[in-house]
């Protein structure tokens, strides 16, 4: 290891982070000025905590947000590789002679053109929203119920903590690789074992429906290390003397269950549930890397956004799809949120 | 039969005993004999499950011949050997990237906590216009598929001269996790009743002085699984570190160095499953030691209906 | 309510804060070197001045060894040149080297790539022609000609090495000879399949492995044109048929077989021949030894015409925004690695065939068995398409191959599905 390479890197890091720090500041100080000795607005303090991690994103995120739905509306691709001009999509902008706006010609082919081959959008969102539901639900099941199991004086819970949450650390690059392997129809380990018990084990990287099966298997395999430590912290915050006083009440377990552990940690587990849905919806590693037989039985939005569009680089029928993924998406969150009460403020 | 699926009966009147048990009201009973056994054996075929495509890393790690697939049972190889490992720690930059990822990765971790907490104070305990929105849109940030928004924020990042070094990066970093964390802070901020807070500030203690001394010590585990949520998060990210670091060598993360050992068709597996091993370490060593923090440390009998 | 006080934080400005962002500009990182001063005179000397070079190469662990002994030897002769290997593969190089289009600075000097990225390249505008720019009489004949696209028939590539064929590899304690065609080569894998042993393996899921077949049976995924897909032939549904009947009737290999199946397979003896590239010799021959034999995959025995697998190879290929002296250095190092010597240690260390006309006939090649075997199945193969409709036939070549070996698809329709598809693909590019 090289000390003067790691010397810099430090040195480039903590500077960074000093400039952050200093950049936070200037913000407050400037919002406080505005919000607080000019406007006098009595929702200053929760302007000003919020301030800074808005910024940030607003330069992460919304930037790239504004030049995808821009590009969306081009042609823009591998042999028109000219940036379109801003916001005009490309009105204004000549490549190879040519306007590059195509207007919502993009949008109309995502819907009705086939995502890859065959498969078209409303049959790849069927495969992802069937894909998404198993696999929360069994992440929330899974993870609940070994939280439950974890959440009490036990000998050996740190070891047992350490060991579940390994699909989790292990880099999803090579456990993939390894799952891909094991998954093998006749050398893999998942087959072999099922040998065992005398059944023969399906071909799960060749065959549409046990491809799927594997994938969610796997997907589940790695979430509910996850799931499992959001909800130990959520149980770890339940007091216990709600138990106590139930139990002095005649309530049964079921019902306590039912009524002090389930409400207790919704606030939590609501938002893990939301988060969890997104990220399944837009998984890419797992449904790619186990469908490496291109089945498009076993495709996923994401995954066939990837194979459609980023191997021929067009660029502005994949920022039209994205944007189609986003908006179902959206619908679902604004839904679901409004319904389960998770924008609640303690106030209410 | 696979474990923790389903909501069984038993664990859950186990968790009523447990909640007492664990709580510093109550000794409480333990549990019977049987319920133990059950629990240690549901467990430890969790661990298993978990454990096993894990312990074939190893085992793929610890082999002689650049091979991923073995017929065999053996969790130890034949002729095992530990050439893969000494080959990628002192043949290859391995410990500068393991040195490189652990300091954006504490940096950034702290960065992005400290917004979230404080953001998620905000969220769970004003009523502001706009407040709705913004945690929607929060969620919202997560709802684009990464690899859309690569080319526009490698654009981005070379207009503003933030690639090929660690600043761009940094500040990525700090702020990819912080919606996420939001949400799951302010879930928790929500489970405490916010009466503590107003019983301190009636004993005189200031808006923020109440958030700093009583919310945020209740909130341990919560503020421990955010930390380790954004650790994990910077430490396996890649596609971020590849725009912003780009060919920058000796700034390498590990997931960009580990990609020498990939290759379309000639994959040195060996030498991927050793790195994989060693760069899994700090996580679950992390693990290991978190428990303390996982644990609320004062007493929530404070308030009396 | 009134803001508490913990909430001044001392206003500073943020012009301080901007000024410590441009402080921060520590260590600059090695991107493109701007020569210094050249020399104004006609003479073609070498330029002095620092000239950094960043190359991009496709190769890993450990090949990528050779690529930075090649930097050094050259650093060695000519100190003022610096040079930053860096490891990409094949699509990570790809991805990058499009994206650099829509921001220049971020190209390196050289690339050391595959041959199918000529034509998205080539699309993008990312990299320059080199007709003309250097010593071609060096070169094989194979290697000749390497590369040539684009409406003035230009040169993008230099050859480095020549190969990526897919050869037929057999385990001599299994297969004693070479078989001489199709029929002699099931015979041997139908003997040698037992118990856990498997005659014949090889990546069932990649449709590379299916176009020398198709050449085998006359056929040919592009029209004359070179652009146009033409999937849906008789020939490529004998080539599909013969694949089939492989697996379903003479039963010699694996139901499921991916490139590293094929490839641990053979490595640990379980079977008896691989249809594997060039690109393997150098780990079979550590793996088997002298037990190792090669040649070119076997004539058909219903045409009588010999597969005719893709060859390629690894290339230099310079990005466009590369000028002046830098491309000056850039050029001499591209002559520098085709001479007999560099070439020569090519083929000693990575075993690759040298795009060197001496090198490929000298003894280096000819005395080594394996070497020259694979040399002679490189004369039996066709040069790899770089455009980017190639990418099209690829993408729509490979479900309905897997799915005609796994049953699930006949021939015939899968012919027609994969010519729907690569006309599709084409349209809408």
């Amino acid at each position: 290891m090289n000390f003067d390479q790691s010397a810099s890197a430090l040195q480039e890091i903590v500077l960074t982070l000093v400039v952050i720090a200093v950049a936070v500041a200037a913000l407050e100080g400037f919002l406080y000025l505005v919000l607080v000795r000019w406007i006098k607005a009595r929702l200053a303090v929760p302007l000003m905590l919020i301030a800074p991690a808005f910024v940030g994103l607003l330069l992460l995120i919304a930037y790239p947000l504004l030049w995808e739905l821009n590009v969306s509306f081009t042609n823009m691709s591998l042999r028109r590789f000219c940036a379109p001009d801003f916001p005009t999509a490309g009105l204004l902008t000549e490549c190879k002679g040519e306007s590059m706006f195509v207007g919502a010609e993009n949008y109309i082919k995502v819907f009705t053109t086939p995502v890859l081959q065959q498969a078209g959008f409303f049959q790849v969102l069927w495969q992802t929203v069937l894909w998404t539901v198993l696999n929360v639900t069994m992440h929330v099941a899974g993870g609940l119920g070994l939280a439950l199991l974890l959440h009490r004086q036990m000998r050996g819970k740190g070891i047992y903590r350490a060991l579940i949450v390994l699909p989790w650390a292990v880099p999803q690059i090579v456990a993939l690789a390894v799952w891909r392997t094991e998954l093998h129809g006749e050398f893999g380990m998942v087959n072999q074992l099922l040998g065992l018990v005398g059944v023969t084990g399906p071909s799960w990287l060749t065959d549409p429906t046990w491809n799927f099966a594997a994938m969610v298997m796997v997907n589940v395999w790695l979430g509910i290390p996850f799931m499992m430590v959001i909800l130990l912290g959520g149980l770890q915050s339940i007091p216990g003397d709600l138990y106590e006083a139930a139990e002095i009440d005649g309530a049964s377990s079921r019902q306590s269950f039912r009524h002090i552990t389930l409400p207790m940690i919704a606030p939590v587990l609501t938002p893990a549930i939301i988060l969890g849905v997104v990220w399944t919806f837009n998984n890419f590693n797992v449904p790619f890397v186990l469908n490496q037989n291109e089945l498009e039985t076993s495709d996923t939005l994401v995954t066939g956004l990837f194979r459609a569009a980023f191997q021929y680089n067009r660029y502005g029928f994949a920022g039209a799809y994205a944007f189609a993924i986003f908006a179902v998406l959206l619908l679902f969150v604004i839904f679901y949120v409004r319904r389960s009460g998770a924008l609640k403020s303690v106030h209410e | 039969m696979t474990s923790g699926t389903g909501i069984p009966v038993l664990p859950a009147a186990a968790a009523g005993r447990a909640a007492r048990t664990t709580s510093k009201t109550a000794g409480g009973r333990r549990d019977s004999f049987q319920k133990r056994l059950l629990i240690h054996g549901v467990l430890m075929i969790a661990s298993l499950i978990a454990a096993f495509p894990v312990v074939r890393v190893l085992s793929i790690a610890l082999r002689p011949t650049n091979a991923l697939l073995e017929r065999e049972f053996r969790l130890i190889p034949e002729h095992a050997t530990l050439d893969s490992f000494g080959h990628v720690i002192n043949g290859t930059s391995l410990p500068q990237w393991l040195f490189n990822s652990l300091i954006i990765t504490v940096g950034t971790s702290l960065v992005g906590l400290v917004f979230a907490a404080t953001s998620a104070y905000a969220f769970s305990r004003y009523k502001f216009p706009g407040r709705g929105i913004g945690l929607t849109a929060l969620l919202a940030t997560q709802l684009i598929p990464a690899t859309m928004l690569l080319v526009p924020i490698f654009i981005l990042a070379v207009q503003l001269d933030l690639t090929g070094t660690y600043r761009g990066l940094v500040i990525a970093y700090s702020v990819t996790s912080v919606p996420f964390s939001i949400w799951i802070l302010k879930g928790y901020y929500d489970t405490v009743p916010i009466e503590l807070e107003e019983a301190a500030r009636i004993d005189g203690a200031s808006q923020l002085g109440a958030f700093w001394r009583i919310l945020l010590p209740l909130s341990a585990p919560a503020l421990a699984i955010v930390f380790l949520f954004n650790f994990l998060a910077a430490w396996n990210e890649f596609v971020l570190a590849r725009v912003l670091i780009g060919s920058t060598t000796e700034l390498f993360t590990w997931p960009l160095g580990i990609l020498r050992f990939q290759a379309q068709f000639q994959t040195q597996w060996g030498d991927l499953a050793a790195a994989s091993i060693l760069v899994s370490i700090p996580i679950v060593a992390l693990f290991l030691y978190s428990s303390k923090w996982l644990i609320s440390g004062v007493t929530l009998g404070g308030v009396k209906g | 309510m009134s803001v508490p006080k913990s909430i001044k934080f001392l206003p500073l400005a943020m012009v301080v804060a901007l000024v410590l962002a441009a402080c921060t500009s520590t260590s600059a990182s090695p991107s493109a070197g701007e020569p210094s001063e050249s020399a104004e005179a006609s003479e073609p000397s070498f330029p002095t001045g620092d000239i950094a070079i960043e190359l991009w190469t496709k190769e890993g662990d450990p090949n990528i060894d050779f690529v930075q002994q090649l930097a050094d030897d050259y650093s060695a002769l000519h100190p003022n040149v610096t040079f930053n290997v860096v490891n990409k593969d094949v699509e990570l190089l790809r991805e990058d080297m499009v994206n650099s289009a829509l921001a220049p600075e971020t190209q390196p000097e050289l690339l050391w790539t595959v041959l199918d990225h000529v034509g998205p390249f080539y699309d993008a505008g990312v990299v320059q022609p080199l007709t003309g720019q250097f010593d071609e009489s060096v070169l094989a004949d194979a290697a000749k000609g390497a590369g040539t696209y684009g409406p003035d028939n230009d040169v993008w590539v230099d050859p480095i090495s020549i190969g990526n064929q897919l050869m037929l590899y057999y385990n001599k304690t299994m297969v004693a000879d070479a078989p001489a065609d199709t029929d002699a080569m099931i015979a041997a894998a139908v003997a040698n399949t037992a118990g856990d042993k498997y005659g014949l393996v090889y990546n069932q899921t990649e449709p590379f492995w299916l176009v020398p077949w198709l050449g085998g049976f006359g056929g040919s995924v592009f029209g004359s044109d070179g652009q146009t897909p033409t999937l849906d032939t008789p020939e490529m549904q004998s080539t599909l048929q013969f694949l089939y009947d492989l697996k379903f009737d003479s039963k010699v290999m694996p139901s499921e077989c991916d490139y590293t199946c094929a490839d641990d397979l053979f490595k640990t003896g379980s079977a008896g021949m691989i249809i594997n590239g060039d690109w393997a010799l150098g780990d079979y021959t550590t793996a088997l030894g002298d037990d190792l034999g090669v040649t070119a995959i076997p004539m058909v025995a219903s045409t009588g015409t010999y597969p005719a697998p893709y060859i390629g190879g690894t290339y230099w290929m310079v990005p466009s925004a590369v000028e002046g002296d830098t491309l000056t250095v850039v050029l001499d190092f591209i002559d520098f690695t085709l001479a007999a010597d560099q070439q020569q240690a090519q083929v000693e260390v990575l075993k690759r065939l040298p795009s060197n006309d001496e090198i490929l006939n000298s003894a280096v090649v000819t005395g080594d068995p394996n070497l020259a075997d694979a040399a002679d199945a490189v004369s039996k193969g066709v040069p790899q398409p770089v455009n980017l409709e190639m990418r099209c036939n690829w993408d729509a070549m490979k479900p309905q191959m897997s799915a005609v070996l796994s049953g699930t698809a006949s021939v015939a329709d899968a012919a027609a599905a994969m010519q729907a598809a690569a006309d599709a693909c084409v349209a809408a590019l």
